[in-house]
């Protein structure tokens, strides 16, 4: 290694902050500076920090582990009040146990866990009218929803996490999910980090595209309002079914699927299609694309709403219009026909809403009023 | 869920009796912290006893969770500190040396197949990790692991914030060398 002993140091010191997000920008310049002069330690570099990003989130276990503390401390968790409920429920929970033990002596423990967890998720009310049933069925629909301005992070019954966008809403059923297949319904955009289950596939249904993957990460974004749906794929392997074609499409990671909304009056018969490159003289139905980090914010722009970001990059101000109303919940209008054709880029975080206007005034100038729920941009 | 405002949204629900969000605080956190006891405690049963008694003092007394600044960190030194009276009652005060924990990060690939990663090049990776000193991996494991930031670590380990700077700098060196002997016999 060419590097002599302290900066050698200071370049794994350098490192560590980077990839625990410590470092300053002075920092990472400086960093960048020592890998251009030691092209050497990229490799190392590259691989450390493929492993840094590495964690397996949802170790099996800890379910059981919260069941256990649960037993452990039973009276804190079911509550002697007078209340019907809690009585009920407890009741249940008493009978079930000792139904249990008296059956399985030895997974006493897992099966408890399982019975048990199924009694919470299901709820109370379900057992005033069905007290004697032995299978815990029901048609326990979960449904999360995001009002426009808020967005949400749910945890599933498999560990598989789900970022929600606003103005979206996800459906599951809780007594299905995660038997044979692990389905999901949604309604807007969603970030989804699957936990890989092979046996087990993750399938989510939206209008257009029903996606179906193994263990991966990746978007998926499909307002009906809008004109196109997408999946984009950040790792793994993602398997997209267009329900109007019955035409499979197998993603590769960082590519990205995008599927118009609408379909052209003119076309009667659906039938299959060619996969297109993108092409100025018309809007193709199905566009495949690789997706592109942006050079000037260094962010994927699919996901910066994951972190928080309200990015946008040559985008019309109509669609940008759009995008803030869910972003901020707040109605937008642009009474200006001609403005609405006018690009933007921008990247903000904790900006206002009349933040991120002034600033996009300042490349091509409007005016807005701001009201208590509504903006009109002229 | 790491940020700040998901701590604060699920605090408020703790304190409001929201046992499914105290379920998912459990649930995310509960290997994390069972890891760090079982460094010191080197014990499972005694491990799971000392987490579930984290969790629980966070349920008791959860009308006033909010007054907790750092909810992640209160979970860790919350831990330690039982963990540590725990073993003095033990009489074994001289386990709660930093330089005696044996700590067990995750395989550095937990899914190679999805990786670019030779399962040669896993198995030294991880064969490297576990040779480290046990203060090193302890503070390695902290902080890529547990996503504590430096001055997490070092108010948890009452140690300087160099102090982590510079293990995590020999941490990366020495796992390093294992991938540029890899890459040598390739």
């Amino acid at each position: 290694m060419d590097l002599h002993n302290q900066s050698q140091n200071q370049f794994w010191s350098l490192l560590a902050k980077k990839m625990s997000k410590e470092a300053t920008t002075e920092e990472l310049q400086e960093l960048h500076s020592i890998l251009l002069n030691n092209p050497n330690l990229h490799h190392q570099a590259d691989m450390l920090a493929e492993m840094w990003q590495q964690f397996d989130k949802n170790a099996p276990g800890n379910e059981a582990a919260y069941m256990r503390h649960v037993m452990r401390y039973k009276d804190e968790f079911f509550v002697k009040e007078n209340s019907e409920e809690t009585l009920i429920e407890e009741t249940l929970f008493e009978e079930k146990q000792s139904l249990i033990r008296s059956i399985f002596k030895r997974k006493r423990f897992a099966i408890l866990s399982i019975i048990v967890l199924l009694v919470l998720a299901a709820g109370s009310v379900y057992f005033l009218s069905n007290k004697k049933t032995e299978a815990i069925a029901s048609e326990a629909i979960s449904s999360v929803a995001t009002k426009n301005g808020n967005r949400t992070n749910i945890v599933l019954p498999d560990g598989s996490q789900v970022w929600l966008n606003a103005g979206s809403n996800l459906d599951y059923n809780n007594s299905h999910f995660n038997k044979d297949i692990r389905e999901v319904s949604l309604n807007g955009e969603a970030f989804f980090d699957v936990v890989k289950n092979s046996e087990k596939p993750f399938i989510i249904h939206t209008k257009k595209m029903d996606i179906k993957v193994l263990g991966t990460s990746f978007n998926v974004r499909s307002y009906s309002d809008e004109k196109f749906a997408e999946a984009a794929l950040i790792r793994g392997s993602l398997e997209v079914t267009l329900k109007d074609r019955d035409q499979k499409i197998i993603l590769k990671p960082n590519e990205k699927i995008s599927v118009a909304n609408e379909e052209p009056k003119t076309e009667t018969k659906p039938e299959k299609v060619n996969i297109l490159r993108p092409d100025p003289t018309h809007i193709p139905q199905i566009v495949v694309n690789e997706i592109k980090p942006s050079p000037k914010y260094n962010i994927i722009g699919e996901i910066a709403w994951t972190q928080n970001k309200l990015y946008f990059e040559d985008e019309n101000f109509e669609n940008i219009a759009h995008l803030m109303e869910r972003w901020f919940g707040k109605k937008v209008t642009i009474a200006n026909e001609s403005l609405k054709s006018v690009h933007y880029t921008g990247n903000f975080e904790n900006e206002t809403m009349e933040e991120v206007l002034s600033y996009l005034k300042l490349s091509k100038s409007f005016n807005f009023r701001i009201g208590t729920d509504n903006i009109v941009i002229y | 869920m790491d940020r700040p405002e998901d701590f604060i949204r699920i605090s408020e629900l703790i304190a409001n009796d929201d046992q499914h969000a105290y379920r998912q605080l459990f649930i995310q956190f509960y290997n994390k912290l069972a890891r760090f006891v079982m460094g010191f405690t080197k014990n499972k049963e005694l491990t799971e006893e000392i987490v579930s008694d984290v969790f629980i003092n966070v349920w008791r007394r959860r009308k006033n969770i909010e007054e907790i600044k750092n909810l992640k960190l209160y979970l860790y030194v919350s831990a330690k500190n039982i963990t540590f009276n725990y073993l003095k009652k033990l009489h074994r005060e001289n386990l709660t040396d930093l330089d005696s924990v044996e700590i067990e990060p995750e395989d550095p690939f937990a899914d190679p197949g999805a990786a670019l990663i030779t399962r040669e090049m896993n198995l030294k990776l991880k064969t490297a990790i576990n040779a480290l000193p046990p203060r090193c991996k302890l503070i390695y494991t902290l902080i890529k692991e547990d996503g504590l930031t430096y001055k997490q670590t070092a108010q948890l380990l009452g140690i300087s914030e160099s102090t982590v700077d510079n293990q995590l700098s020999i941490a990366l060196k020495k796992i390093s060398s294992a991938i540029r002997y890899t890459f040598r016999h390739n």
